[in-house]
């Protein structure tokens, strides 16, 4: 039976490989080579290899600022989002007896929507003729329309809050659903009151949801580009891929935009890599 | 002297009653089982007494006190669970001194008594492991440390052996006796095995949908049943209807003697091996079987007559 069913498992396993092969690694190498491309006066390429790029790089200083403000919302975002999630999530896991499925997706619902029409929903709600400001007008609290919610960096760690909440919420759900009840009744029976249990139980056990969650939402905003092209609006709220993106399309320094990438990738599967290292540790005695 | 008393407890859920008006008293130093098939209310009736779940009305009095209001970190009882429930992020060490850590006891004697548990359960070199570096038999004996070293007036033990194989479930049943024996402390044992209750139990609670159908030593459940349910539910027996009353005789009970002069004679219609005895079946005339256990076997076809000690035949009600 293995031997007929061959051909198929080796055929399923080969599309999606081929897949991203050719769509995601192949794209990647291409980016590698073309960051060690020398930048011609022409504002062509030239195949010539040299590290220019990457000295550049590091030695203007918009680049590496850029990248550490991109981090900074970065971790605005997430530690925003872990404080929605978590108790929404143990709620949902614990508390929550009816409708629970509902709620769910409730939470989970946003996912469905385009991201486009999310943060434009967010220009509507924080814009100067938005929901925030009618209602502060109506009540008489300013009597000019307040300019500063949007273009700012609030408004873009609010709006990646938003969009990537669920993404940090489904994790930790899952695994704060995998724990056993009696571990928790085991714990009350304990002398462990309601605090403590969740102090000394159910959170170390959600650690692993938690930082799966976490190392989303950090990596997707990060890497976030629309949000502060349509809420960051001056060039001080700019982050690392509308850097990218403005040397590929607007200065043409296709180079120098490759090196930037790479830097961006190697970041992030740095992270991605200490958040795996740091996962069997939380769950050592699993 | 009752140290624990369930005065008219019940627990409905929606529609279902799953425990009706219990009264039991509970003694102290007894070990007590409480017997059942599933959806008795056996395991309700732990988990009130737990604190896990909350009576719908009655209450459970110890020393003076109400416990049904509080909560379960409140109540001088603790709980073996089913399935162990130990902490899988902490080490057996940690898992055993858990209760006396959230107690806020000095770390000096926290050391002290978690040594002296884990001595008792003969894992003492077991300290730095796991719970999953551990076999189902030691998981087990570090849940029991777990409960037992914070010397509880009442220990709760949830089908314990229900994981174990056979053999390791007998010798843990003798181990869990010898336990309590020792330490003294009141344990409320539930099972849906009527063997385990049989072997380890001071008083049998027989539970039947929601009711306490008997209470009485292993002694008493098993020569006098007082309904067939008892009768069927703990050891094998006959039931049978003679004269209008329904009886039970236990196979080892029934003698097996001539066709002829006999009050009740009948055919051998099954004979099986069952290792030390037979298992011998006898079709009465008007159609009743009676099984004896005997020590050599008969004749499939063998005509005999059935007999037994009148004593050793219990009138049960339905």
């Amino acid at each position: 039976m293995t031997d007929r069913r061959r051909p198929w498992v080796i055929v399923g396993t080969a599309i999606p490989l081929v897949w991203v092969a050719v769509t995601l690694l192949l794209p990647y190498a291409l980016l590698l080579v073309q960051s060690f491309w020398h930048q011609g006066a022409n504002g062509r390429p030239t195949h010539d290899l040299t590290l220019a790029n990457y000295v550049r790089l590091f030695s203007t200083s918009l680049y590496p600022s850029t990248i550490l403000y991109s981090a900074g919302v970065a971790l605005r975002v997430t530690i925003a989002s872990l404080l929605l999630a978590y108790p929404l999530a143990y709620l949902l896991a614990f508390k929550v007896q009816r409708h629970k499925q509902l709620l769910y997706m409730a939470v989970i619902i946003p996912l469905w929507v385009s991201y486009l029409v999310r943060a434009y929903a967010w220009k509507i709600i924080l814009g100067q003729q938005g929901v925030v400001n009618g209602i502060l007008m109506s009540l008489g609290i300013v009597h000019a329309p307040v300019t500063f919610f949007l273009y700012s960096t609030a408004a873009v760690v609010i709006a990646l809050t938003h969009i990537y909440t669920p993404f940090t919420l489904m994790p930790i759900y899952a695994v704060l659903e995998s724990i056993p009840p009696s571990l928790r009744e085991a714990s009350h029976d304990l002398y462990g009151n309601r605090w403590r249990t969740f102090w000394h139980v159910t959170l170390p056990l959600s650690l692993p949801g938690v930082l799966a969650g976490c190392t989303f939402a950090f990596v997707l905003s990060m890497g976030d580009f629309l949000a502060p092209q349509l809420l960051g609006g001056n060039d001080s709220a700019l982050m690392v891929s509308n850097l990218v993106w403005s040397l590929f399309g607007v200065s043409s320094d296709w180079p120098l935009g490759a090196a930037v990438s790479v830097v961006m990738l190697a970041l992030t599967l740095t992270l991605l890599w200490i958040a795996n290292r740091a996962s069997p540790a939380a769950r050592k005695y699993r | 002297m009752s140290l624990l008393e369930l005065r008219e407890l019940s627990r409905r859920f929606g529609d279902f009653v799953a425990l009706d008006s219990v009264n039991l008293s509970v003694q102290a130093g007894e070990f007590l089982t409480v017997l059942g098939a599933s959806g008795s209310g056996k395991t309700t009736t732990l988990r009130l007494i737990a604190g896990f779940d909350r009576p719908t009305s009655g209450s459970i009095w110890m020393d003076g006190t109400d416990l049904a209001p509080l909560p379960p970190f409140r109540r001088p009882v603790n709980t073996v669970f089913q399935h162990y429930a130990l902490f899988p992020h902490m080490s057996v060490r940690d898992n055993v001194g858990y209760g006396l850590r959230m107690q806020k006891v000095a770390p000096a004697e926290i050391a002290r008594r978690v040594d002296e548990a884990l001595a008792m359960v003969r894992l003492g070199d077991f300290g730095g492991r796991a719970p999953k570096q551990l076999s189902g038999g030691q998981q087990q004996r570090v849940a029991l440390a777990r409960a037992l070293v914070n010397r509880p007036r009442v220990l709760l033990l949830d089908e314990p052996l229900g994981a174990l194989d056979l053999k390791l479930r007998r010798e843990m049943q003798l181990e869990l006796k010898q336990l309590q024996t020792q330490v003294g402390i009141t344990f409320i044992y539930v099972t849906h095995d009527q063997e385990e209750a049989l072997t380890m139990s001071d008083r049998i609670v027989l539970m039947r949908a929601g009711r306490i159908e008997q209470i009485g030593t292993p002694r008493e459940m098993y020569d006098s049943p007082r309904s067939r349910y008892v009768a069927d539910f703990i050891g094998d027996t006959n039931l049978l209807r003679i004269d209008g009353n329904e009886l039970s005789v236990r196979p080892e009970h029934v003698q097996l003697v001539a066709a002829e002069g006999g009050a009740m004679p009948g055919v051998v219609d099954a004979v099986t091996f069952v290792g030390s005895t037979y298992r011998v079946r006898v079709a009465l005339a008007d159609g009743q079987k009676v099984v004896a256990l005997q020590g050599a076997p008969r004749e499939i076809g063998q005509r005999v007559a059935v007999q037994w000690d009148p004593s050793r035949g219990v009138i049960v009600r339905d």
